[in-house]
């Protein structure tokens, strides 16, 4: 019935329904949620705040400063660690990741180093990190490491291990050397996954940033919602939890679209 | 063949000795690494023994380790049974997933830890905020995996289906709750892996017990030895229990672990 | 230059008392997408199957010949035309339309066994009479030996096989096979060929057949139905001699009878034009 008038109005493609039905019901969340706090006060606004409390609070925390920084300052600090641990966790990890494939040796003797920080968590680092760097800029880097890193190693070995030997093959018999046939052919060949392996642990450093900075820290958007409990401000949870959301969305749609400028030659696919 | 597999087991041993002779190195009394900052390895190993029989803030490891692994299976399970239906219901009806989906879509990008402090702002330090973290970070997984294995389905099968006098409900129920099952499994172990790491962090903010706990309070007491037998026995846990879901699909699909075999 | 099927389907059917035929498909058009815009794979289509008979429907690749297939089967609608058994609009397909696909389609989590006893299980034939059926398949088939094994660790020709008796063992009226020996080996589909000659001269099942080897066509066809390009058309329709020698007998031989190596020069001459021709 939904879709005859849906039809009627214009709406013919699967996609254009979909659409139609998420905005329906997203609405209908909205407004239950307006009913539950604004209009009816089902629910305490210390349990649940209303939309306009959170949209309130939200202008505060841009405006004035909340534990020493305004939103923006919280969000530039949070970037901060984030970057510094995928930029270490990526200068490592391919250059490693890149050796697992070209000698096994070094791969059997490193690995059970690298399966160590593969397999514990990286909430689990988030003590060890506490007692070696106290609360600094370097504990959450390296919590945000640990997240990031196996995933570019990984990848990156498997990168170089799928080129087809026949590129390596065709650059020896063309003369090249061992370093330039790895700088020409393999790295280029394996970009792409080792890209997908950045892309992964930039998400993965992300998640772990929050859980870093929710144990340790005076500023940073984890810290922003652990504030928020302690002062028992839902708004300002949400308000944490809604910016955490969408820098994280943010950040894996510019990666994904950098990826045509990083990486010309590959088809743009899937 | 069998004989280079013996030589990379042997490696891989051989490698793991190395770094524990180079850790044992670096930690000797008068080394240099002090072991406030890093233990020696036999005092780790001293410290998991005397943990196992003696209470360690409040508990044995053994009841710290059921601690974490009640809250983990639970949240976990309790996501499973919300997961696997609504995915493959959402996968199967579609205006189902019209109206599901975005709101879940709106939630996924969010941390599965970021919402702790919610829960506890709303549910207490007690156990339920805990589940309910777990229970978010598995439901994810879940949810995605389930509907992705619907999806993964050979259209074909279906058709061959119905051509053979099957209706909908007897094709969702013999054909595409069993061919998904490979897919669930795989689905298991990821939403397992994500509830176990959200734990850990879960346990370091607020817990009474369990191995996060464990961690956050030997850190703070400077026991890094006691930190370490947490660290290694969060990874050992992991380990076990994906790998104990692997084994499962030996006998809930064995179809999907065979060879096939050529003529 | 081409003979409209609609000449030689009348020029058959006119003899006013005859029964309908057991499955027709009737000026079946077929876009894929919105009409005019989409993909045009059938164009205006009318095939009949008689009771009994066994016809081969071939066309080069692309044609469409799946497409009269999945139509014909009811897993499609068709976009004009309709789908009809005994005279009667056919419905939602079923198991008195039996289909054998190219790729198989076994389910993957269930045994041979379970596999040929799916259709009957989801009719409700009871279970003694299932256990009747299978055993019946298997033998026939040749597949006691693997009934509790998975697809996945049969080799393509055996779960062919199994394709094949869980398509019969349903009893069909009418069965319909799209390509079913495509994707095997040669020797494997010789046998199979065989074999479904023998089922066809037995049983007397009613068939339509799918396949690009006219070789096929001629060996197992009663009629030949020549498709154009796509959008497929119906270029000419092939009487072939019923209860000759070489049909009875194996393929091998049936290729170096002079009527079957004629036939099989002039059906390929009609394949060719839509292959080469732009
Ligand atoms: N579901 C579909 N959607 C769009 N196009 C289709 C679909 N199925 C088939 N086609 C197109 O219709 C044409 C005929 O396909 P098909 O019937 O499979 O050919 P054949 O079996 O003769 O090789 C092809 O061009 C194919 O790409
Ligand atoms: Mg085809």
């Amino acid at each position: 019935m939904i879709e005859k008038r849906l039809e009627r109005m214009g709406v013919m493609t699967d996609r254009g329904k979909a659409t139609a039905y998420g905005i329906f019901s997203l609405s209908l969340l909205l407004i239950l949620w307006i009913c539950a706090t604004s209009l009816f006060q089902w629910i305490e606004p210390r349990v649940l705040p209303s939309p306009t409390r959170v949209i309130g609070q939200f202008a505060w925390i841009l405006t004035e400063p909340f534990s020493g920084l305004r939103l923006p300052g919280h969000i530039l600090s949070s970037l901060e660690r984030w970057g510094w641990g995928v930029l270490t966790a990526g200068l490592i990890g391919i250059p490693v990741g890149v050796f697992f494939a070209w000698n096994p040796w070094f791969r059997t003797f490193v690995n059970p180093v690298f399966e160590l920080i593969h397999f514990i968590p990286p909430f689990a680092y988030i003590p060890l990190a506490v007692l070696w760097f106290g609360a600094s800029t370097a504990t959450q880097a390296m919590v945000v490491f640990v997240a990031a890193f196996p995933s570019i190693v990984i990848n990156s070995q498997l990168g170089v291990a799928q080129v087809e030997k026949i590129y390596i093959d065709a650059a020896r018999v063309l003369g090249a050397s061992q370093l330039r046939t790895l700088w020409r052919v393999i790295l280029p060949a394996a970009a792409p996954s080792i890209y997908t392996g950045l892309r992964i642990a930039i998400s993965n450093g992300w998640m772990a940033l929050v859980g870093a900075e929710l144990v340790v820290g005076k500023v940073g958007l984890g810290f922003m919602i652990a504030q928020g409990q302690e002062n028992a401000s839902v708004a300002t949870i949400f308000v944490g939890i809604i910016t955490i959301g969408c820098l994280g969305v943010l950040i894996d749609t510019l990666v994904q679209r950098t990826e045509r400028f990083v990486l010309p030659w590959r088809k743009v696919a899937s | 063949m069998d004989q280079s597999r013996t030589l990379q087991v042997a490696a891989g041993l051989g490698a793991v000795l190395a770094w524990i002779v180079i850790w044992a190195w670096l930690t000797r009394p008068g080394g240099p690494v002090p072991t406030l900052y890093f233990p020696a390895p036999d005092d780790v190993w001293a410290k998991f023994v005397r943990m196992w029989q003696r209470p360690y803030i409040g508990s044995t490891l053994p009841n710290h380790i059921l601690a974490s692994l009640y809250i983990v299976l639970t949240g976990w399970g309790l996501a499973a049974l919300v997961g696997i239906p609504l995915g493959i219901a959402m996968a199967w009806w579609k205006r189902l997933k019209w109206i599901v989906f975005p709101t879940f879509q709106l939630i996924r990008p969010v941390p599965p830890l970021a919402w702790i402090p919610l829960t506890i702002l709303w549910l207490g330090i007690g156990d339920s905020a805990r589940i309910s973290v777990v229970f978010i970070a598995a439901l994810v997984p879940w949810l995605m995996n389930s509907m992705l294995a619907v999806y993964s389905i050979d259209r074909l099968l279906l058709d061959a289906a119905k051509t053979l006098g099957a209706n909908d409900r007897q094709i969702l129920t013999r054909v595409v709750c069993r061919t998904a099952l490979p897919t669930l499994v795989a689905a298991a172990r990821m939403a397992l892996g994500s509830a176990w790491s959200t734990l850990v962090a879960a346990e370091i903010l607020a817990a009474t017990a369990g191995l996060g706990y464990v961690a956050v309070n030997a850190s703070q007491l400077l026991d890094t030895d006691v930190l370490l037998v947490a660290m290694f026995m969060i990874g050992i846990l992991g380990i076990g229990m994906t790998g104990l879901i692997g084994l499962t699909q030996n006998w809930l699909a064995p179809w999907s672990v065979l060879g096939a075999r050529r003529d | 230059m081409e003979q409209s099927a609609g000449k030689m389907a009348s020029g058959t059917t006119d003899p006013a008392p005859e029964a309908p035929a057991k499955l027709e498909l009737r000026n079946i058009s077929k876009w894929f997408g919105p009409e005019g815009e989409g993909v045009h794979a059938v164009d205006d289509c009318s095939i009949e199957v008689k009771k009994g008979e066994f016809i081969v429907v071939v066309g080069p690749s692309g044609c469409g010949k799946s497409t009269l297939m999945t139509v014909g089967a009811g897993l499609e609608e068709p976009t004009h035309g309709e789908v009809l058994v005994d005279g009667k609009p056919a419905g939602p397909p079923g198991p008195t339309r039996s289909v054998v696909f190219q790729k198989f389609a076994l389910f993957p989590s269930e045994t041979v066994e379970q596999n040929i006893k799916f259709g009957l299980q989801m009719t409700g034939v009871s279970a003694a009479e299932q256990e009747a059926r299978l055993a019946e398949q298997l033998k026939i088939m040749g597949l006691e030996q693997f009934r509790k094994s998975y697809p996945s660790e049969l080799s393509g020709g055996m779960q062919q096989r199994v394709a094949i008796a869980r398509a019969l063992v349903m009893q069909p009226e009418i069965l319909l096979m799209d390509e079913p020996f495509g994707a095997l080996d040669a020797q494997t589909r010789t046998i199979l060929q065989e074999e479904v000659q023998r089922l066809h001269r037995e049983k007397h099942y009613t068939v339509l057949f799918i396949t690009h080897s006219v070789e096929e066509a001629v060996y197992l066809g009663d009629r030949v139905v020549v498709m154009t390009r796509r959008p497929g058309r119906i270029k000419r329709v092939i009487e072939l001699p019923r209860d000759v020698a070489w049909k009875t007998g194996d393929i091998e031989l049936a290729s170096e009878h002079p009527e079957f190596i004629e036939f099989r020069r002039e059906i390929w001459g009609l394949v060719r034009e839509e292959i080469v021709s732009i």
